[in-house]
């Protein structure tokens, strides 16, 4: 039970490291909760600086009581790679809002390094593959009185609670599994 | 390393290109640098042609020889002349060759006033411009505002030419028909695309004061901010197309003080033209030609404040007073502070309808601003809501419907607006607290499914507050989640509240508003103004920088191929 997304990670602003701007060879990773862990990775910028630009569609199959999907931009030194900035988008955002999911929206995201830092921008698109099973679905999403509502519902007894914002502390806690 | 910066984020950030980036990749500072800030420099300049049909014969032996006279009308009612036309001879239905150019500002009511004269036998030979009106047959005059020529699908709009009779005082005689046409001037909307390329750039700790004038700069970046000059060139767009054509290179050059003398030290750096691209580009007044429209908007707040010193709701508090005035004035009198709008009955209420007539902040508020606006929506009906109220029998609502329906939100024109809120205050409680994010959201679900429906409308809401807003937050996230739908917010706080939270909302100084889930906003799309700032100064609501926001707002939207202007310009 998925659904199928296509997201074009576009490119990103303002990527420092220790202060500095990031000079080069960056890729991002995107992850969707509840995937089993399955990671889909860009091609590096090597010449965009702290400016980059992918352009790179990636498309990413989401369970349907997937909540995040998780955007890291990294990059590579020798041998290695350390990350720059993480950002976890509530599925909410581009799916149940003001904008049919099928159509492309374009969507920034603040990025948050290890330390709970603000570390730039990444610019993303978005279009949803819809599907028969995936019209019956969308209509429970993020909706209060049909206005749309940011964030993530509360599971439980018809509730039209939702959740908004994201624990910092949470960051870290997942970057320590 | 960028190779070129501008004053974007204090200086910080680099604009231009990176090392080894490729020409068709965009740099996304340079985005948003240019929809912040839109193609500055271009102001519309708007071209009039006139004629007419049907005028009166004044002559016995001939036809009438007319001449129309283009009046501006001040705000006072003074006419001032712009221009007039040649005399065009013998003829009841002329066309005008002569032209009249106007600057058109989007940000106030353009009032025009044409006046058509037949000109006498005596004075056919004589320069216009020293004819004298009044010795001249007065055949009829027609008064019209610049934005409604503008916003006609084909540009043209036809008036009645009237005529006071002096017969019988106060009536008005059809005297024929006069058509103004408009059109947008190229050169108003004409840009230069330039792309730069250097050679050979020399590294350098030392940064070279300049003593002449600099056209263009190249600098290596330093993220300190500190920027070292690498080498410049003094020139023009006429140079800069020349190499370009030829595709030669200029060497660049630092000035250096040796004693008291100056010295110019060509480099073997060198500036190249890669690309010379002069484009028309689409501006405001296209995108009403193609069909846009600007639909207004409007939210008041009908809340209470709660008294600081003995935390209750009081009637009434004194226009004029500030709240840490007021604290020390009550103080001396043992009386505690009053609520910010009050009883509507009350004279010193914000929200009081003078029986006079005159108006309250609330409504002067959307008059300067609806008056402007009305212009641009063809049906003139306008989503009309109050919030943070208590209506009869019923909980606090932070979204209701002024015109008292439960089923739609429309009300029929700038009156219409005014008779509700004015009936609102009759039927409701003021009540509490001050929520923007309810409003907000019903505002974008319109835009959005006026999107939805392929419409061409622009949205503006209008919200005037009193008070500072409770769900800072709530609104911030909607609006993010708004910035990219076609909608424009502009907030006017009236009374003497602390507004420093409205300026966060306003993100002027350059931090873009970011949700709780960390969405970055598209755009800014709000605009903060505090009504005493305009009382003090006698001006408008409608400033220069409040349309500028409004229209590059518009230009924002359509320039990330969204609404792309060539499938409206027809």
């Amino acid at each position: 039970m998925s659904r199928t997304i296509e997201i074009t990670i576009l490119s990103a602003e303002n990527l420092q490291e220790n202060k500095k701007a990031i000079k080069g060879n960056t890729f991002v990773t995107v992850q969707c909760d509840g995937s089993n862990n399955e990671l889909s990775t860009t091609k590096l910028d090597s010449g965009g600086g702290s400016y980059p630009t992918w352009n790179e569609k990636l498309v990413i199959d989401v369970p349907l009581h997937a909540r995040f999907i998780t955007i890291e931009v990294k990059y590579k030194t020798r041998g290695s790679s350390s990350s720059v900035g993480m950002a976890r988008i509530p599925i909410s955002d581009f799916i149940g809002g003001y904008v049919n999911e099928n159509q492309l929206q374009f969507l920034s995201y603040r990025l948050w390094d290890n330390r709970v830092r603000r570390n730039g921008v990444v610019n993303i698109s978005t279009k949803v593959k819809l599907s028969q099973q995936n019209s019956c679905s969308n209509s429970i999403l993020s909706t209060v009185n049909g206005v749309p509502v940011t964030g993530i519902p509360v599971a439980g007894n018809g509730s039209t609670r939702v959740v908004t914002g994201i624990p910092a502390i949470w960051l870290n806690y997942q970057r320590n599994i | 390393m960028g190779n070129c910066c501008s004053d974007y984020a204090g200086a910080r950030t680099a604009i231009g290109g990176t090392a080894g980036s490729l020409l068709n990749q965009t740099n996304d500072a340079v985005d948003n640098f240019f929809k912040s800030r839109g193609y500055q420099g271009l102001f519309s300049q708007i071209e009039l042609s006139f004629s007419a049909s049907g005028l009166r014969d004044r002559d016995v032996l001939s036809k009438s020889d007319p001449i129309m006279v283009l009046y501006a009308k001040g705000k006072n009612g003074a006419l001032e002349e712009i221009g007039r036309t040649e005399v065009v001879l013998n003829s009841l239905n002329p066309t005008w060759i002569t032209k009249q150019t106007l600057t058109y500002h989007f940000e106030v009511v353009q009032v025009l006033v044409f006046r058509v004269y037949d000109v006498d036998t005596q004075f056919h030979n004589a320069d216009v411009k020293i004819l004298k009106l009044e010795e001249q047959q007065f055949l009829g005059e027609a008064t019209c505002a610049l934005s409604e020529i503008i916003t006609k699908s084909d540009g043209s709009l036809t008036l009645d030419l009237l005529r006071q009779d002096s017969i019988r005082s106060g009536d008005s005689q059809k005297c024929g028909k006069l058509k103004v046409h408009a059109e947008e001037c190229v050169g108003s909307k004409t840009t230069v695309e330039l792309i730069l390329r250097c050679s050979d750039l020399e590294y350098r700790d030392l940064f070279s004061k300049s003593e002449s004038p600099l056209i263009i700069e190249c600098y290596n970046f330093n993220t300190n901010g500190k920027h070292d000059l690498l080498g410049k060139v003094q020139t023009s767009l006429v140079e800069l197309e020349k190499l370009y054509s030829g595709g030669q290179g200029e060497n660049l050059f630092l000035s250096a003080s040796v004693g008291h003398d100056s010295q110019t030290k060509v480099l073997k750096s060198r500036l190249f033209v890669d690309k010379f691209s002069e484009n028309i580009q689409y501006t405001f007044l296209d995108y009403l030609a193609g069909g846009f429209e600007l639909n207004f908007m409007v939210a008041i707040d009908f809340t209470v404040r709660l008294c600081p010193v003995c935390l209750r709701e009081h009637l009434w508090i004194p226009q004029n007073v500030i709240p840490e005035d007021a604290i020390q004035f009550y103080a001396l009198t043992s009386s505690c502070l009053p609520a910010s709008n009050g009883n509507s009955r009350l004279p010193d209420s914000l929200h009081y309808i003078d029986p006079s007539g005159r108006p309250n902040a609330y409504q002067r508020a959307i008059v300067e601003v609806g008056e402007v606006l009305q212009f641009y929506d063809s049906d003139k009906r306008f989503p009309t809501w109050g919030f943070g109220a208590r209506p009869i029998d019923g909980p606090v609502s932070h979204c209701f419907n002024l015109n008292g329906s439960s089923n739609y939100c429309e009300v029929e024109g700038i009156q219409g607006i005014m008779m509700a809120y004015a009936s609102a205050l009759l039927n409701v409680s003021l009540a509490g607290p001050t929520l923007f994010g309810p409003v907000i959201n019903n505002a974008a679900l319109i835009a959005s499914q006026s999107v939805a429906n392929g419409g061409r409308k622009y949205f503006v809401l209008l919200i005037i507050t009193d008070g500072v807003v409770t769900d800072l937050q709530e609104t911030k996230d909607a609006l993010v989640k708004a910035s990219d739908l076609p909608l424009s917010i502009l907030i006017v706080g009236v009374g003497g509240a602390d507004f420093k939270e409205m300026e966060i909302l306003d993100a002027d100084k350059g931090d873009r508003l970011e949700s709780s889930s960390g969405r970055v906003a598209s755009r800014d799309i709000v605009q903060f103004v505090p009504f005493r700032d305009v009382q003090s100064r006698w001006g408008n609501f409608s400033s220069a920088s409040t349309s500028s926001r409004i229209t590059y707002s518009i230009f924002s939207l359509h320039a990330e191929q969204k609404y792309p202007a060539k499938s409206l310009v027809m």
